[in-house]
């Protein structure tokens, strides 16, 4: 590598030169004007490139690729072979999660569930093709419903939690679940335990979801790799939708529809801890 | 549909023949396809292409669980799988430009007036990058936006750290021209309109 050279100046923005380079470097920007301008229009660059990509990552990912990642669907250039599901089992999930709680709480819980990843991700079978048109309408709702429920956590978070609840949590927080559910036209909301997790519910709040009244749900914990998180549900008219990620700036979402229920995880901490509990999540709020 | 997952069942072809797809492994793949399809979009010139693209990359990955090895970078991994496959599509569509060419078309030249200037911004970078000799182009996704360290880029492309080096500040320069450029060349157009 030349010592002056754009070769040593991107090396330098990447924090890729070892003690003696970079004194060369910085030895070199003080005596030169125009490298310091140089280098300066190179890290503008770089905020620019990150930003115009960034949008990419945060839309929610298409279906059709969860499909593929989960090996549910034919190749994309495939011999024509048509992919099916077998028949589910209807006795393994609750050793199954049982097994996965259990474990992960013992060893210590949070390291050991990262890893391990999501919990029951697994095999859901493809929605039926929605017409394109129904497609947009679609998207355009979700992505609304992803900002609002970004901007609702944000809000708790940024107010601290207790400030902004409408319900806070009293002993195991079944009051405040009650008082919500009154205001919901058509459902009862029921409250994950989490405990297992490190989560502490801490109340809730009353939000719009898709164009009518949803729960949010508070937990709180000290684990700053996971929490605080939020859990928002409502009712839905849009077909099924299998878990997808998300995200808003710094703020990570997890949301999936199950027979009328539209639900979105919330939270800012590692996503792979998100995916095990909207995992539990899921699997409680069907089976509670 | 039913939301219930994982309950041990296993993709069945029609035809019999059974393809196991561990569940950790297909869970690592999910978590991260957003930044796979950020990666793609830098590689490709449209939406479609860069799902396409990370569709094909996925299939391959389950066909090859087997070859990745535990306690290596999962997404250096799926990385280096997006960018084999985006260059044998290159090289079947012939497109492929010589290292250090850029493509004739510049900035601006066809594209329709456009009413945000943030988005302008935006949107001219990425068309900037897509001009770029692929090698470049690739190696300034995994670097600047993907934030892989020089080695690890090295890894995923199979070239030599300097190899990265050079690259990377050629695409750098190359990239401020090109913006440069089209930054010009909106002056000139609107300074003509008025």
């Amino acid at each position: 590598m030349q010592k002056h050279s754009d070769e040593a100046l991107v090396a330098y923005l990447d924090g890729e030169l070892d003690a003696a380079e970079r004194a060369h470097v910085e030895a070199w920007l003080d005596a030169e004007p125009a490298a310091r301008d140089r280098l300066l229009a190179l890290s503008d660059q770089a905020g620019l490139l990150r930003a115009a990509f960034d949008e990419v990552s945060s839309e929610p990912v298409p279906e059709r690729l969860i499909a593929a990642a989960r090996g549910e669907i034919a190749p994309l250039r495939g011999d024509g072979e048509v992919v099916v599901l077998r028949p589910r089992r209807s006795a393994a999930p609750v050793e199954t999660r049982r097994w996965y709680v259990q474990m992960a709480a013992a060893a210590g819980l949070f390291g050991l569930a990262v890893g391990v990843g999501a919990g029951y991700l697994g095999g859901h079978t493809l929605a039926p093709a929605v017409p394109p048109a129904d497609r947009q309408t679609e998207t355009v709702a979700t992505n609304t419903w992803l900002d609002n429920a970004a901007a609702d956590y944000r809000l708790v978070v940024n107010a601290g939690a207790d400030s902004m609840l409408d319900v806070p949590a009293g002993g195991e927080g079944n009051d405040a679940l009650q008082k919500i559910s009154q205001n919901l036209p058509q459902q009862q909301v029921r409250l994950p335990d989490l405990k297992p997790w490190g989560l502490t519910f801490r109340g809730a709040r009353l939000v719009v979801v898709d164009g009518r009244p949803g729960a949010q749900l508070v937990y709180g914990t000290d684990n700053k790799a996971i929490g605080p998180l939020a859990l928002i549900i409502g009712s839905t008219k849009q077909p099924d939708l299998a878990p997808t990620p998300g995200r808003r700036d710094d703020v990570n979402l997890l949301y999936w529809r199950h027979q009328g229920r539209a639900s979105v995880l919330v939270g800012q901490g590692n996503i792979g801890y998100l995916w095990g509990i909207a995992n539990d999540v899921a699997w409680q709020l069907d089976a509670i | 549909m039913s939301l219930r997952w994982n309950y041990g069942e296993q993709p069945v072809h029609a035809a019999g023949r059974v393809a196991p797809v561990s569940k950790r492994f297909s869970d690592q793949l999910i978590a991260v396809l957003p930044r796979l399809r950020r990666f793609a979009a830098g590689l490709t010139r449209s939406a479609s292409e860069a799902d396409d693209l990370v569709q094909a990359a996925c299939e391959r990955a389950l066909a090859r669980e087997h070859q990745f090895q535990e306690g290596t970078r999962f997404d250096s991994w799926m990385f280096r799988i997006v960018q084999t496959i985006w260059i044998d599509q290159l090289r079947a569509r012939d497109i492929r430009k010589e290292n250090g060419e850029i493509a004739e078309e510049r900035l601006g030249s066809d594209e329709p007036v456009r009413r945000v200037e943030a988005r302008l911004a935006l949107s001219e970078v990425r068309r900037a990058v897509s001009l770029l000799p692929p090698d470049q182009r690739s190696t300034l996704m995994l670097v600047t936006v993907e934030g892989l360290s020089y080695k690890q880029a090295a890894e995923v492309a199979g070239v030599p750290v300097g190899t990265i080096m050079s690259r990377l500040a050629r695409a750098r320069v190359a990239l401020q021209h090109l913006l440069h450029a089209g930054a010009s060349e909106r002056r000139s157009t609107n300074d003509a309109e008025a």
